[in-house]
């Protein structure tokens, strides 16, 4: 048997109380290191920095009237697509769910072969079969496509998380409810639901993160996002290095901001009961 | 006094059968006739299929064979029939099974709303007057993770009683409750059996079942050993095995 204190739980040598200040110092030299690199990779490469020449892209003012850029029309492109798609993503996974955990063979049947054809196949194939093969056939538009590519990809994920989550929740509130009389749909509805969705959140606050980066792929078939905003200017201006830096750190805001809403969602469901 | 008392029969189980997935015979050609306004007390050890005769009893759980009718209505597969006899039924289950993410009232409101179609303000009435009824009318807006054991079980049965129902299912009420906290509800109970209320009580209350039950079930084995009037099963019992089974437990 080891003894209680051994030296390796002790760590003698590591002071019990850290000063922030060694941690700041280092990330610091980390951020400092990396430019460095950065800069004598592009200053190899002969590379011009013109960050000046990037605002315009962004947001210009034009006789006292404030004018949306290119990338920001393609962020706003970028959120219609992510918009719709987070809804029918969430509506695809969750009748998923539903339909894999219903009695019905029938259900259990589609929904495990649309989970397997989705999760097995690229999403880029994926987007251009349904906007080369299906979209000429059923006579959609571009975005269309690129939302319904988008919401079946991520909604065959979100439909594990639904699953996942409704089956966290005991059986004997199941019985409750329908010892009351409750139906099925009512059970769900006020039972199951608002239970699951505290254990439901976080892992969906991910998924939807994920739909919002796999959202650059509609660049692809010409939609006109954030990401093919940043290709067109970049091909126009050669900014290569300056414009993909501000397309991810627009990503990452995104994502940030969702990410941090989510959360606190998540304290104010914890706090409800 | 007990001819007076008692009405037809509401419950009638016709020789059912039950076998679970995994093999276990939980019950085995098991009938019987309860009446209005009787208590019936199921005792027999654990796996005696007492528990899963009383979850057959509101459709928890398919039976393979035989036949249960409440109240006129033939328990099968027809999906109104369940729904008919599940609101008929009221069931009070040995872990409360209170939803935790709804205050006292929404826990009692919301069937009443849901399933008998009234609206907030008659349901409130009726909770108020059914919490007033259990003893714990100024827990309405706490809850259950604020509630003592006791408590829960109380709110619990005015959940179920809210249904207004003809039978009411007890699945070892008591069991998991603290000592102190097991006559609160057992006064609960006794005070419906003098309403008249037609009860299944599987217990290991003997005091409990000597004092208000008209019938005792020993079940052993998913089958019915002996059944008969309190007297007759806790003085006087006729089988070893319910002999057996009373010394050890009295």
């Amino acid at each position: 048997m080891p003894p209680v204190n051994s030296p390796i739980s002790r760590r003698p040598w590591f002071p019990a109380i850290r000063s922030p200040w060694s941690d700041i110092i280092k990330f610091l030299l980390v951020l400092a290191a990396l430019a460095w690199l950065l800069y004598r990779g592009t200053k190899s490469l002969g590379y011009n920095w013109q960050w000046h020449r990037v605002s315009r892209y962004i947001l210009s003012v034009k006789d006292g009237k404030v004018i949306f850029g290119p990338l920001i029309q393609g962020l706003l492109v970028t959120l219609r697509i992510c918009g719709w798609s987070l809804v029918f993503s969430f509506f695809f996974g969750l009748s998923t769910a539903l339909l894999r955990m219903s009695d019905s063979l029938v259900g259990r049947g589609v929904a495990r072969s649309y989970l397997e054809l989705i999760r097995n196949t690229p999403l880029l194939v994926q987007l251009f079969f349904l906007y080369f093969v299906v979209a000429p056939v059923l006579g959609i538009d571009r975005f269309t496509a690129g939302v319904l590519a988008l919401s079946l990809f991520e909604g065959a994920y979100a439909s594990e998380i639904f699953r996942a989550g409704i089956a966290s929740i005991a059986r004997g509130q199941w019985e409750a409810a329908h010892s009351l009389g409750l139906s099925t749909f009512h059970t769900y509805r006020y039972i199951v639901l608002p239970q699951a969705i505290r254990y439901i959140l976080p892992p969906l606050t991910s998924q939807a993160v994920a739909l919002i980066k796999d959202s650059a792929l509609v660049s692809t078939i010409a939609i006109y996002d954030l990401t093919m905003q940043g290709q067109v200017i970049i091909s126009e201006t050669f900014l290569t290095f300056e414009i993909w830096f501000t397309v991810a750190a627009i990503y990452l805001f995104l994502t940030v901001v969702l990410s941090t809403m989510a959360d606190i969602i998540a304290d104010r469901l914890k706090t409800g009961s | 006094m007990q001819g007076t008392k008692l009405g037809d029969y509401i419950i009638e189980v016709d020789r059912i059968h039950k076998t679970f997935p995994d093999g276990t015979q939980a019950l085995y050609d098991f009938s019987t006739k309860i009446r209005r306004s009787e208590v019936v007390v199921v005792i027999g050890p654990s796996g005696a299929g007492k528990s899963t005769f009383l979850r057959c009893l509101n459709g928890l759980e398919d039976f393979d064979k035989g036949t249960i009718t409440i109240d006129g209505i033939p328990l099968d597969d027809n999906k109104e029939n369940r729904l008919e006899i599940r609101k008929e039924v009221g069931m009070v289950f040995q872990l409360f099974n209170l939803f935790p993410h709804m205050t006292v009232l929404e826990n009692v409101n919301l069937a009443q709303m849901l399933v008998r179609k009234k609206d907030h303000k008659e349901a409130t009435k009726v909770t108020m007057s059914l919490l007033e009824k259990v003893g714990i009318p100024e827990k309405v807006q706490s809850y259950p993770s604020q509630l003592s054991g006791g408590q829960q079980q109380r709110v619990a049965i005015a959940r179920a009683l809210a249904m207004v129902p003809k039978v009411m299912l007890f699945d070892e009420a008591t069991s998991a409750l603290d000592p102190e906290m097991i006559g609160e509800v057992l006064d609960v109970m006794k005070t419906l059996a003098q309403e008249g209320m037609t009860m299944v009580v599987v217990t290991h209350e003997m005091g409990f079942a000597r004092e208000v039950g008209d019938r005792v079930i020993f079940m052993d084995e998913g089958r019915t050993v002996e059944e008969g009037s309190v007297e007759q099963i806790f003085s006087n019992p006729q089988r070893a095995r319910t002999r057996q089974f009373i010394s050890q437990i009295l």
